[in-house]
């Protein structure tokens, strides 16, 4: 068994444990099928989450946009003063919570998917550039690695939305290109481990174009890291878009997001508590289960991965 | 011991400047700093004369020679807001910034060091379970949420905790917390991966062999070993704590750089945002240097090698 | 060796642990705490345009004139009395017997010197604009200064509480530099120490000529998010807080640690609309647009239900508490089917998208729901908007000052505490002002006849003609005169003020 290298393992473990399994023992069996268990509730969760977004349109109740400021800040159905017309109650200018959610959701879900798609293309490729090629661009490429890791990426992506102007397009941008390093990290290290092996060495005795050998030959060794890391990603990339949103330089109102509804509730918190505590929820709740579907994911695709 | 530091330091100076440069490229290509600068009614030739005074008419390697030139004097220019030279705004922010930082890094590794090992012992029992469970949700948990809910509740209700500013000890305890509590759970988990693979390491198979006592096995000869990956992981780890400390800063006014930052990115200040990034980083770089001299140092294997 | 290093960790964190504590020197019981929003950038009121520096000013310095809160009127401060000798010369008679901080004497020459750095057009300062009319200022002896105007004046005696006295000595010894950052005034409070945009401290000045401040310390917190503010009135870290959002009002009631207080002001709301087409052409250069929007919108509903009632609905930009408004000039009245109709016969059957630029509520409470459901009213019969947001007050008046704006952008005015319609057509209403978006010769000229004759009912005649005017032109989207909100804390008795300057030397602390 190869060992994975140390910044692999050390990569992997920033987004989750380094599991370290010794192999054959009947406990991990018992413990990888629990977590299997805990990851398959997941994905069922977030299946329901994914639908709900994607059928906005049919199942949300009212418009999302609809201002009715005769019926504002109407509580929860459940409490006193509430309705059934509005299950999750109204925000400050009287529009529908329960069909904010559900669109905020379709925001949310876009910008993760896209960010993270975003982010692994750039960042396989260049990661398989390092480390096949190595030398120079090797050396260039783990340059531009170190400068973007060590910055606090929260900053950076604030310093450019504030001058390209916050949208939906920008967000997804900047996440995207903020998130790469991580992808060309492992890749890199994987691809410098492949390409030494013998079905490498032979493909270029044959000669094999490298473009053939990179993709057809070391990239499929790579899904399995990557669909993980990708996973993980997605529930960061949610979790800063709705901090932007929160600061009011990400989607910006009346456009439904998880991160603004909170940003504009965070006022009505010791009142009306309602209009900022589902969406933060929601976004809890979603992390929540992408993480530990992530998890199970990692587990499955290869549990004996030095992940 | 010596080449692997003065690698290290060939790589800071590189990110440094890396860094400089994407600072430097955002604010001046992206956006344009007359415009905000000019006064009242100013009319084309004021436009140029002020393009011409500020250099920006030069090419831009030009421009990004003299800002590099100055920075290295620690002179970043003026604030265009508040008229004070921006390396004194944003080094007097700095402390408040820091402490944060390391107070919080502190409540983490308060919480995440207990709790790991025992995980980490008690591997596969409902003690490890709960606690991962724990480490999971956490990790879940936005953090401008938790430090709206523990003002609500410590300040608000309970008002035994100051809402937000700085100045006594008790300003620091709810950030610090907040702040820690999300760093908590990965260093949690990796607390615990670090004590499993060392628990697994022949060396503790011979001192267990021997006869050496558990907890010493823990304690002397675990424990040491496991601090590596943890340190390692904690100093690459420091540049998203101050990315947490930017968002604690955020929900409870604390008078840091972060805040600075942020207040001059929405009034279009950019030296100070310039200097800002570039400082912040300067600060990071050096850290994770003393990340890898104290793992350097404890870690034979690079000791003798590299 | 791995014990050294782990030692060395632990002696960094511990040092980091140990910040300094900058509790203060000053208690509770004798600090009273307010907040704001923003820090000023100097402490040299002439030269910010801010209006916490007009705040802060009136705590280190005076003026010759001040507003008497209970009367409402312009009452003497550190002039005693003052009277024109003929239409372009105003003599003014000094209080006798005050000093500025630093001992010296206050007499005639530092009003002179006021007044001739303000108006040095060298100087820069931004407050030049509001004393352009004053030509000279002459010292006749050390309690009398006369001034002669350019014309006849008759805002000078309510522009006389809007230029602070400074220290001759301080402006020709210390100069421009230093007074940024140094106040020597005559005020009730002196200037202790500044943390830039943390906070200020001031101390009682036991010398001062007028009723001494029941608290010894005035502590300024600058707290950004109104949440926060909130939070630290009901928790006892702030005493008082402005410009409370109105859906907050019953939770700082229900708290019983502190209450709110309204109070009208003379800061007035209102959307500007382009006709000037100072953005480029757009549908409102069309007067039948301009009052479709005015009809398409629900204006009571709103401050019944945005405002919880607070708000006093204007019919054009002149408040109800300004010398000129007239009564007799009805707002307009909801009517979306005219309104459709105005538009269709504009060439608008099926309405248009437009731009709209909006901003925080810093100065205006609920500016976001407000303007929310003014969109929602202007889509119903056509008129889209599309938001585009900037949350800085700088670079937004700078955006409108530039003309870079939208055709629709939320705008509001404080009249810089003149009551008086002049303060406010001049700068907003009068064509080719840099924050005015409207181009009509004949409110110009209007506005210049306002200005100059001494005859107040005169005047009030043609202000009147004016509201006429800006009412049947539709000139911008009116809303309302904004009621100012406080939250006071219940240790302290504080009353909100109606010219918006809050005045922490008349705060007494509560009998128990």
């Amino acid at each position: 068994m190869k060992a994975v290298s140390a910044e692999t393992k050390v990569e992997l473990g920033e987004l989750g444990e380094a599991r370290i399994e010794a192999p054959g023992q009947h406990q991990a069996t018992v413990r990888r099928l629990l977590r299997l268990r805990w990851g398959l509730g997941a994905a069922a969760i977030l299946l329901l989450i994914v639908l709900s977004a994607v059928l906005a349109p049919v199942i949300a109740p009212h418009d999302p946009l609809a201002v009715n400021i005769r019926h504002r800040l109407a509580p929860p159905a459940w409490m006193d003063g509430g309705s059934a017309q509005h299950l999750l109650g109204t925000d400050q200018v009287g529009r529908d919570l329960l069909s904010r959610m559900i669109y905020g959701g379709r925001v949310s879900l876009v910008v993760g998917v896209a960010a993270v798609i975003l982010s692994a293309t750039i960042g396989v490729l260049l990661g398989l550039g390092a480390g096949y090629f190595g030398g120079r661009t090797d050396w260039l490429i783990m340059t531009g690695v170190n400068v973007m890791l060590t910055f606090p990426f929260v900053l950076l992506a604030l310093a450019v939305i504030a001058v390209l102007g916050p949208s939906l397009i920008n967000m997804i941008i900047v996440l995207g290109v903020a998130g790469w390093p991580i992808y060309a990290r492992v890749v890199r290290a994987e691809t410098m481990a492949i390409r030494e092996r013998e079905f490498v060495l032979a493909g270029r005795a044959l000669g094999m174009s490298h473009a053939r050998i990179v993709f057809r030959q070391i990239a499929p060794n790579l899904v399995s890291a990557i669909v993980v890391i990708a996973t993980l990603q997605v529930a960061q990339v949610i979790i800063l878009e709705s901090f932007l949103s929160f600061l009011g330089l990400g989607i910006q109102p009346p456009t439904p997001a998880w991160g603004n509804m909170l940003g504009e509730g965070r006022v009505y918190m010791l009142n009306s508590w309602w209009i900022a505590t589902f969406p933060g929820l929601a976004i809890f709740v979603t992390t929540l289960v992408i993480n530990l579907m992530g998890n199970s994911l990692r587990d499955w695709l290869d549990p004996h991965m030095k992940l | 011991m010596r080449r692997y530091l003065t690698r290290q330091l060939v790589q800071l100076v590189v990110v440094i400047l890396g860094i400089s440069l994407l600072a430097f490229t955002i604010l001046h290509v992206l956006g344009d700093p007359v415009l905000l600068l000019l006064p009242q009614n100013a009319g084309k030739e004021e436009f140029e004369r002020y393009r011409h005074l500020l250099g920006l008419d030069q090419p831009l390697y030009v421009q990004y020679w003299k800002f590099l030139s100055r920075a290295v004097l620690g002179d970043f220019g003026k604030s265009w807001y508040a008229d004070t030279p921006a390396f004194r705004l944003v080094v007097e922010r700095m402390p408040p910034t820091i402490y944060l930082t390391f107070a919080g890094l502190l409540v983490a590794l308060l919480i995440a060091l207990p709790l790991g090992i025992l995980a980490a012992l008690r591997r596969h029992s409902w003690v490890d379970s709960l606690c991962t469970a724990v480490a999971v949700a956490g990790q879940a948990t936005p953090l401008f949420w938790l430090g709206i809910m523990l003002i609500i509740v410590f300040a608000v209700r309970l008002k035994v905790l100051p809402a937000s500013g700085y100045g006594t000890w008790q300003h620091f305890l709810l950030p610090s917390f907040c702040l820690g509590a999300a760093l908590a759970p990965i260093t949690m988990r990796l607390v615990r991966s670090g004590v499993i693979e060392v628990m697994n390491m022949e060396f503790i198979k011979t001192a267990r062999a021997k006869g050496v006592a558990e907890p010493m096995v823990v304690v002397k000869h675990a424990f040491r070993n496991a601090c590596i990956p943890v340190i390692t992981v904690l100093g690459l780890q420091f540049g998203q704590l101050l990315g947490g400390a930017i968002i604690t800063e955020t929900v409870f006014a604390w008078p840091g750089v972060a805040t600075l930052t942020v207040e001059s990115i929405r009034n279009q200040d950019f030296p100070v945002v310039q200097c800002a990034v570039v400082m912040l980083a300067l600060v990071i770089v050096v850290v994770n240097l003393l990340v890898d001299v104290a793992v350097a140092m404890i870690d034979p294997r690079i000791r003798a090698g590299a | 060796m791995g014990r050294a290093v782990a030692l060395g960790f632990a002696w960094l964190l511990g040092l980091a642990l140990l910040p300094p504590a900058d509790a203060g020197a000053q208690t509770k019981d004798d600090t009273v705490v307010y907040a704001i929003q923003s820090d000023m950038q100097n402490w040299d009121p002439p030269n910010s345009v801010l209006r916490e520096s007009i705040i802060l000013g009136y705590h280190v310095f005076d003026h010759l004139a001040a507003r008497d809160l209970k009367t409402g009127k312009v009452a003497p401060a550190l002039a005693l009395s003052w009277k024109n000798l003929d239409e372009t010369t105003w003599e003014v008679k000094l209080r006798p017997n005050v000093k500025f901080h630093d001992g010296s004497k206050f007499s005639a020459k530092d009003v002179k010197a006021s007044f001739d750095r303000v108006l040095n057009p060298e100087n820069k300062l931004t407050a030049r604009g509001n004393h352009t009319k004053i030509k000279s200022v002459e010292i006749v002896d050390d309690l009398t200064v006369r001034f002669k105007t350019d014309g006849a004046y008759p805002l000078f005696v309510e522009r006389l509480s809007a230029l602070v006295m400074q220290s001759e000595k301080a402006i020709k010894e210390k100069g421009h530099e230093w007074m940024q950052e140094n106040p020597v005034g005559t005020g009730p409070y002196k200037l202790v120490k500044w943390n830039k945009k943390q906070d200020h401290l001031m101390v009682r000045n036991d010398d001062y000529w007028g009723p001494k401040p029941a608290f010894k310390y005035v502590r300024v917190r600058i707290i950004p998010e109104q949440a926060t503010q909130i939070a630290e009135l009901m928790s006892g870290g702030v005493d008082v807080i402005k410009a409370v959002p109105p859906d907050q009002m019953d939770v700082i009631n229900k708290s019983g640690q502190a209450r709110t207080s309204t109070s009208p002001i003379l800061r007035t709301a209102f959307l500007q609309l382009d006709q000037a087409g100072r953005t480029g052409k757009n549908p409102f250069q069309d007067k039948r647009v301009r009052q479709a929007a005015n009809l398409a919108v629900d204006i009571d509903g709103i401050i019944k239900h945005v405002l919880n009632g607070l708000g006093d609905r204007t019919a054009t930009v002149i408040n109800p508490m300004a010398f000129g408004f007239d009564p007799n000039v009805k707002p307009y009245k909801q009517d979306a089917a005219a309104a459709k109709k105005l538009l269709a016969d504009a060439g608008y059957p099926s309405g248009f998208e437009v731009g709209f630029l909006t901003t925080a509520p810093i100065v205006e409470p609920a500016l976001p729901q407000t303007s929310e459901a003014i969109s929602a009213d202007l889509a119903k019969v056509g008129i889209k908007t599309k938001k585009r947001y900037v949350g800085e007050v700088g670079p937004y008046v700078n955006l409108v000052r530039d003309s870079k704006a939208d055709p629709m952008f939320e705008w509001s005015w404080g009249y810089y505490s003149i009551f008086d319609a002049d303060a406010i057509l001049y700068d907003v209403m009068r064509c080719t002002e840099p924050y005015a978006y409207y181009c009509n010769k004949a409110l110009d000229d209007l506005i210049i006849q306002g200005r100059s004759t001494l005859d107040q009912k005169k005047r009030a005649e043609v202000y009147a003609q004016a509201q006429k005017l800006l009412l049947d032109d539709a000139a911008y989207l009116y809303k309302w005169g904004l009621r100012g909100v406080w939250g006071i804390s219940n240790r302290i008795d504080y009353e909100a003020p109606r010219d918006e300057i809050d005045r922490m030397f008349l705060a007494t602390p509560r009998k128990k």
